[in-house]
């Protein structure tokens, strides 16, 4: 039952991005980011005033994500972000026309995740100290729906997203996984992640289908908190198991 | 204690929505500037083209000769700009047409940058 929904609200978000990108409504959907709250914190405390087009709609969704995060996980990558949306898309549309396509190596998925912290502190670092949004042009959000507007780089851009789109068909969930800046920012709030999967032990048949539908590469049946910092609560491990209550959203 | 899945999309809407509402606590603006002027009158403009800092700071700066302007105050995130300034030397058409004159640009051409979309005077 939640699958549907959950695909349901997805489109709901992405398409709401686009609205805002074609230029309907009040907002820019830059604003609704919410890694501009990250990168807005250090303009505000030390001048009072927001960076380049950050807005206080960026904030406020931040510490909304934040405090949904500590609650349950990284649900808002999951349920919400339109970039988790495509990425997931890519690696469905991925399995359907090459199933045994080549993937990473698990022991090198689980180094290449941890790019995402260098990343999240390059991007801190220069955005801090010049006082502008200086990795627009490499922002997989930001180039396709400004339509490859202002401060975007041409091939540069065009080449990031080929990448994006490429890593997301070879890789479900590349740019979640290795990349992305806001993952690093919700990691250690994730790992508290009151509502989370548990596994039975007791009834689990180790069918092991959890494990293949997971698009983080997480393996609920090797768990039984699946306390992982990547879980996204999209609940597919859960639809997925063949036995009744093995699978089950706990609190703790 | 076992939780029903449907409590993660009521929680992801309560906390979008929650975010979206909140918004107004964190009203700080892209960029202050005080002027010499005393003001006894305040307009808001909706600008076209402030989408920034650096077009905001741009946006100011065509103000710096001008008389009776007391403040100006941009939010990049809607294209807003709020002038107080003295009714006796200036009056929102002035500004107006100041930031609305074509600039020079660098290939020698002139161009409009800014363009009001909204007016409120108060």
């Amino acid at each position: 039952m939640t699958k549907p929904l959950r695909y349901l609200i997805q489109l709901y978000f992405l398409g709401s991005i686009i609205y805002l990108a074609l230029g309907f409504g009040s907002n820019k959907f830059e604003a609704f980011c919410p890694f501009g709250g990250v990168e807005a914190l250090y303009g505000l405390f030390t001048t009072g005033n927001f960076t380049c087009a950050l807005a206080p709609l960026n904030l406020s969704i931040f510490l909304a994500v934040l405090v949904l995060t500590i609650l349950s996980k990284r649900t808002f990558c999951g349920w919400v972000c339109p970039l988790g949306t495509i990425s997931e898309w890519i690696g469905r549309f991925g399995d359907k026309v090459w199933p045994k396509r080549p993937r990473f190596p698990k022991s090198a998925d689980k180094y290449l995740r941890l790019i995402r912290y260098p990343v999240l502190a390059v991007i801190l670092y220069y955005t801090y100290t010049i006082g502008d949004l200086v990795f627009r042009a490499y922002d997989p959000f930001y180039i396709p729906f400004s339509g490859l507007g202002h401060e975007t780089m041409g091939m540069t851009s065009v080449a990031v997203m080929v990448v994006f789109v490429v890593g997301a068909f070879f890789q479900p969930m590349f740019f979640c996984r290795y990349f992305c800046p806001l993952a690093a920012v919700l990691d250690p709030f994730s790992k508290v992640g009151l509502i989370a999967i548990k596994r039975n032990t007791e009834t689990c048949t180790d069918c092991a289908l959890c494990n293949q539908k997971c698009h983080f590469g997480i393996e609920p049946m090797a768990l039984n908190r699946v306390s992982h910092r990547d879980c996204v609560n999209c609940l597919e491990c859960v639809e997925v198991c063949p036995v009744e209550g093995c699978l089950e959203l706990k609190v703790l | 204690m076992r939780i029903p899945k449907i409590i993660l999309p009521i929680l992801v809407l309560i906390f979008v929505a929650g975010g979206y509402f909140l918004q107004s606590t964190f009203f700080f603006p892209t960029t202050e500037t005080v002027f010499g002027a005393v003001g006894d009158s305040e307009v808001e403009f909706t600008v076209d083209g402030v989408r920034c800092r650096g077009t905001a700071s741009f946006f100011e700066s065509l103000f710096q000769k001008t008389p009776g302007i007391e403040s100006i105050t941009t939010y990049a995130a809607n294209g807003r700009a709020i002038f107080k300034y003295n009714s006796a030397e200036i009056t929102p058409d002035r500004i107006k047409s100041i930031f609305e004159k074509e600039i020079r640009m660098r290939d020698g051409s002139f161009r409009r940058v800014f363009k009001e979309i909204d007016r409120t005077e108060r």
